[in-house]
């Protein structure tokens, strides 16, 4: 069974590395990068995730742009927010876009781990 | 042109340094209401009062002359009448009788007696020859033979044809005076003189004859100012009267004049008797003394003092009805004014709140995952010696985010704006529901909660989790303040159709007045130090739920007895203005 592939995209690098690497030692092929382009350019080479981590406020596009251009390009890939913001208003715009799941950092990596499952479940329905 | 007192009301109300405390403030508002008030009612009155005084006084004083004028004119009329008839009477006998029919002693005796018993106070009667000797005499004197030739009467008898004599004493020494009629002797180049002598109490018995209610004194004097009748103040006749005579009108005008006699006001009038050498003297009191002036004045003090305390009593009520009507009035606008800043207060805190929230969240974010990940090689790692030290400080570390954490999430709760979804909510159930998440805790504490909550309260239109929160966030604070053994009251009534009150109640320490004041602040705590030490942010989360839900909270505290937290809520639909707090 091919693991889950799980692309962090935020800009703050460490948070984001250190997440990739936690996730990796819970079975994930998690991996990650700095901004809205660098994702686009992952999802369009040939590490396709399966869900993705997207950080709400980024330098350039934000996240929710980040998940308006996943869900063009590849509808199957499930997105979750996680951000600083406790914003509702950009939870529910999210979910409109069709964002899986709204979490606030600092996020419980057990949670966030039952989330990425979930979220991978509804993928493969 | 602004009246100086509400200037200075005024300048006490706008100025901000005014060192004046509240209750000065509206005393004198009340002063300044009653001061106006009192010049526009006061001021028209006491014109009012004064006109109709002044007025009528004018009235009442003209009627009084009237009357004087009247009264002297009429007396005058009725002396004239007597002496008129006295003259025609003995000019109709003087030219009746020849001078030697009437010069025979027997034919004057005989029209004596005739002319007596009809004309009252005749004394005698006498005929004077051309040579001025009398020569007969009719009356109580034996005065036949006496020599006139020299006499002034005689002299202007002779003269005017016609005569009305002073009263003198004369032979007779009484008063009297005479009517004397000269007639030419027919054949004779003389005249001979017809005399009549009236005595003066006829005359005093005309004017004892006046009666009127003011009347002082009424008295006939001649042109020298001597009386010619007797006087009640001024003696008898023959007396020099104190009439100015350099006044004396001569003619048959009268005239009039008011003086003051002591303290009383007088009116005096004279005028002449026609062809007589006498003056009628009328004295009269003016119209202070009146009857009619004593009581309207007297009335007229009535309305006017009855006026002025039914005008004192209304201003006093008015001023301080108004007073009040301005003092609930800025305390409207004090509490809507207080209540905007503690919404913009509560607003910029949100604001700046969020934006602290957010950037912490960040570096907490990667500490957690530093510290996760610490964990995560630990575990998968070989056992070193300092393994579990090392995994209890990783502990450690994480419950210090999990801190951290639930306080940057209640920070962004305060900022979050609050939709507000409306559903038929039962308070009593959700009071339940809460105590149900805190009982383990009051439990542990051996904390009572007694519950008063009133069956078959009605569902009130609210949103069920925020309510939740509310009373989640009351009960909790109640809670910490009882501490071990404490007794924590909720009880639920309908006050009315529109309202619901809920009263929480603990027997706590209680709060002293600055605290309670302060205590819906945000980030107002007096729980630093403790264990459950507080953000200061619940109370103040509450306040805005309820304030966004269309209720009231309040609290009111005693040290010693505890602290009350009283809310209400309106049954009905509320205003979802959904601003950001």
């Amino acid at each position: 069974m091919n693991k889950t592939r799980v692309l962090i995209v935020d800009d703050e690098e460490e948070f984001a590395n250190t997440l990739a690497e936690r996730l990796c030692l819970r079975g994930f092929d998690a991996f990650s990068v700095g901004n809205a382009e660098e994702a686009i350019s992952a999802i369009k080479g040939d590490r396709v995730p399966d869900v993705a981590l997207l950080d709400l406020k980024m330098p350039g596009l934000s996240g929710l742009d980040v998940l308006q251009m996943i869900k063009k390009l590849e509808p199957g890939i499930e997105a979750i927010m996680i951000t600083g913001h406790g914003s509702t208003a950009s939870g529910i715009e999210g979910m409109k876009l069709g964002l899986f799941d709204y979490l606030m950092k600092p996020v419980d990596i057990n949670d966030l781990v039952t989330k990425i499952n979930e979220a991978m479940r509804k993928k493969l329905q | 042109m602004r009246l100086k007192i509400l200037d200075k009301y005024l300048h006490f109300y706008n100025s901000e340094d005014s060192k004046l405390s509240i209750k000065e403030r509206y005393l004198t508002l009340s002063r300044s209401f009653l001061m106006i008030m009192l010049l526009i009612t006061i001021v028209p009155l006491s014109i009012t009062t004064a006109l109709s005084f002044f007025q009528y006084r004018a009235l009442i004083r003209q009627e009084t002359i009237n009357n004087a004028q009247w009264n002297a004119e009429s007396t005058r009329q009725g002396i004239e009448a007597f002496i008129d008839k006295l003259r025609a009477t003995i000019q109709i006998i003087s030219e009746s009788y020849k001078y030697k029919d009437l010069s025979v002693q027997e034919n004057l005796d005989r029209v004596f007696e005739n002319l007596k018993s009809k004309n009252k106070g005749l004394v005698d009667l006498s005929v004077i020859g051309t040579d001025g000797v009398q020569q007969a005499y009719s009356g109580p004197f034996n005065l036949k033979g006496k020599d006139y030739s020299d006499s002034l009467w005689y002299q202007k008898t002779l003269a005017r044809k016609v005569y009305v004599s002073e009263v003198f004493m004369g032979y007779r020494n009484m008063p009297h005076f005479v009517i004397a009629i000269s007639k030419k002797v027919t054949g004779e180049d003389g005249y001979w003189v017809l005399r009549a002598s009236i005595d003066t109490d006829t005359l005093d018995q005309f004017l004892a004859g006046v009666r009127t209610a003011n009347l002082v004194d009424v008295f006939l004097i001649n042109s020298k100012g001597v009386l010619q009748s007797s006087s009640h103040y001024y003696g008898n006749v023959s007396d020099q009267s104190p009439v100015v005579v350099e006044r004396l009108p001569h003619n048959k005008s009268i005239s009039t004049e008011e003086n003051n006699q002591g303290t009383k006001a007088m009116v005096n009038v004279v005028g002449q008797i026609n062809e007589t050498p006498w003056f009628l003297v009328l004295e009269q009191y003016g119209y202070a003394d009146k009857k009619t002036w004593v009581i309207f004045k007297r009335e007229l003090l009535i309305i006017y003092v009855v006026s002025f305390a039914v005008i004192i009593c209304l201003t006093f009520f008015i001023a301080s009805f108004l007073t009040s009507t301005v003092r609930k009035a800025e305390e409207t606008r004090e509490s809507i004014l207080a209540e905007s800043e503690h919404a913009n207060k509560l607003a910029s805190i949100g604001r700046l709140a969020a934006g602290i929230a957010h950037e912490i969240n960040n570096p907490l974010a990667i500490i957690n995952e530093k510290a996760g990940l610490m964990k995560d090689l630990l575990q998968v790692s070989n056992d070193f010696k300092y393994k579990d030290k090392f995994l209890l400080q990783i502990d450690s570390m994480e419950n210090a985010v999990k801190r951290s954490r639930a306080i940057t999430h209640r920070l962004l709760g305060f900022a979050r704006r609050m939709d507000v979804k409306l559903e038929p909510v039962d308070l009593n159930s959700v009071i339940t529901e809460v105590l149900g998440f805190l009982d383990k805790e009051a439990a542990y504490q051996e904390i009572r909660v007694d519950q008063d909550l009133q069956p078959e309260l009605p569902n009130i239109m609210s949103d069920h989790g925020q309510m939740q929160q509310i009373f989640m966030n009351i009960i909790n604070n109640a809670i910490d303040a009882v501490g071990n053994g404490g007794i924590i009251q909720i009880s639920t009534r309908q006050i009315d159709t529109k309202t619901v009150r809920v009263d929480i109640c603990d027997d706590g320490p209680g709060m002293p007045p600055e605290v309670l004041k302060k205590v819906f602040e945000p980030f107002f705590t007096t729980k630093k130090g403790s264990e459950r030490q507080g953000t200061g942010l619940g109370l103040s989360i509450t306040y805005g739920l309820v304030k966004k839900l269309g209720g009231k909270i309040s609290a009111s505290s005693e040290i010693g007895v505890g602290t009350t937290f009283t809310i209400l809520l309106p049954t009905g639909s509320v205003s979802t203005g959904g601003r950001d707090i």
